[in-house]
């Protein structure tokens, strides 16, 4: 029996397509058996991240309207043995589905896979409820900007509203040298203010924009940092103790940027 | 000498005036209602009488009491005491970062730019403007009297 886990945040944009992409990603070279769902219906993005837009035959809605079985409909990632694709409708809209839908749709997937991350569209309607409808757990992904603390606070309370209490916290795209030089929210004060757990920090990394347009998830790149911050979480949410990862860019290009007061 | 934070007042801005309809009975105004948890943005309390936040007011909540409010945390929400029009009601926390207090029909935006200390306050109207002391300095007026 596996456990279904939603990645909301609220505030569209902060990366949490990116995010289910990666962590399933890590968590399939794990050995973890995966499927990610796709719950942004009518606004299908998970496919194109992970590169897998072209095997699309069936989708969610075909699934819970009876048009298609979940079985067929799932897509086997390329590369990873262990991951599976369930993607969003791109005809249809969020009323397409219902939250009675998702929490069976989740339940059925639970049966095949040991872990189940669902993509959350942005927004608190009723895309959300049906994305947190079959979730055991949620993942809050935030940056380091006010008016994205603001919408995780909320999408927090509603969670608990839907009986998923403690969170757990991604804060994405933090850029070390801003923080250092106070120009960006740091971690703590991120912290401060939302008060639930901290699951990882991904730092800004171009390396993902480059792996999102080409379908390739960064967590296999083991150049890439925000690739490795993404093992780490995963290692996490599988149970290991993963500190965090030194923010700060080694190398000796940065520390001389620095010593002559040029730190980027 | 705890020095006397003062809000950027605007006593222009009125809410309306309830008259004595609004005021209740001694010992009903003393109700208090109990929170157990952070308050988060979206959140929105109404309670004609006290209320009493065991942990954090976000920014985006709302509270608002006729009685006085206390938030045992961090207030940087929407509180609004003496919602019925009884101007004698206090806005109390460990502290005050909220960027507008309401009490009665007073209104007071903070000050832009300038950090609040990091120390228990409480806000009161005063001469038609609310004004923000140290919890310290409140007390030993309140003992003073």
């Amino acid at each position: 029996m596996g456990e279904a886990i939603v990645i909301t945040s609220g505030k569209g944009g902060v990366g949490k397509t990116t995010t289910t992409a990666n962590l399933g990603a890590a968590l399939a070279t794990m050995g973890q058996r995966v499927a990610l769902v796709d719950a942004d219906i009518g606004l299908r993005n998970l496919d194109v991240v992970l590169g897998l837009e072209n095997r699309i035959v069936y989708d969610l809605v075909d699934v819970v309207e009876g048009f298609a079985k979940l079985k067929t409909s799932l897509i086997k990632d390329k590369r990873f043995e262990n991951l599976y694709l369930l993607p969003a409708a791109q005809t249809k809209d969020k009323n397409a589905v219902s939250p009675d839908q998702m929490r069976q749709l989740v339940s059925d997937l639970k049966q095949e896979f040991d872990l189940i991350l669902i993509d959350c569209p942005a927004g608190i309607e009723q895309g959300f409820r049906n994305a947190v409808a079959g979730a055991d757990k949620a993942m809050v992904i935030c940056t380091p900007e006010v008016s994205s603390v603001r919408d995780a606070d909320r999408i927090v309370g509603l969670l608990e509203a839907h009986e998923l209490r403690q969170p757990l916290l991604v804060i994405n795209r933090i850029r070390p040298a801003m923080v250092r030089r106070g120009d960006m929210m740091d971690i703590d004060d991120i912290i401060e203010i939302l008060a639930i757990e901290l699951l990882g920090v991904v730092p800004d990394d171009d390396a993902i924009v480059v792996s999102t347009n080409r379908g390739e998830p960064a967590s296999i790149n083991q150049n890439s940092r925000a690739g490795e911050a993404y093992r780490n979480i995963a290692r996490r949410l599988l149970g290991e103790q993963v500190p965090l990862m030194n923010l700060e860019e080694a190398g000796l290009l940065n520390r001389l940027r620095r010593m002559i007061g040029r730190s980027r | 000498m705890p020095r006397q934070r003062r809000q950027a007042a605007a006593p222009a801005v009125r809410a309306p005036d309830l008259g004595i309809e609004g005021v209740m009975a001694a010992s009903e105004r003393e109700r208090t209602l109990l929170v157990r948890r952070h308050l988060r943005s979206g959140h929105k309390i109404r309670y004609p009488g006290n209320v009493v936040v065991l942990g954090d007011v976000n920014p985006g909540a709302e509270i608002e009491a006729e009685g006085d409010i206390v938030v045992m945390g961090t207030l940087r929400g929407l509180a609004h005491a003496g919602s019925e029009g009884d101007a004698e009601r206090v806005i109390a926390a460990f502290r005050i970062v909220a960027t507008q207090l309401r009490i009665a029909q007073y209104i007071a935006r903070a000050p832009e730019g300038e950090l609040p200390p990091a120390v228990p306050e409480v806000a009161q109207v005063r001469n038609g403007q609310v004004l923000i002391d140290s919890y310290a300095k409140y007390v030993a007026e309140r003992t003073g009297d």
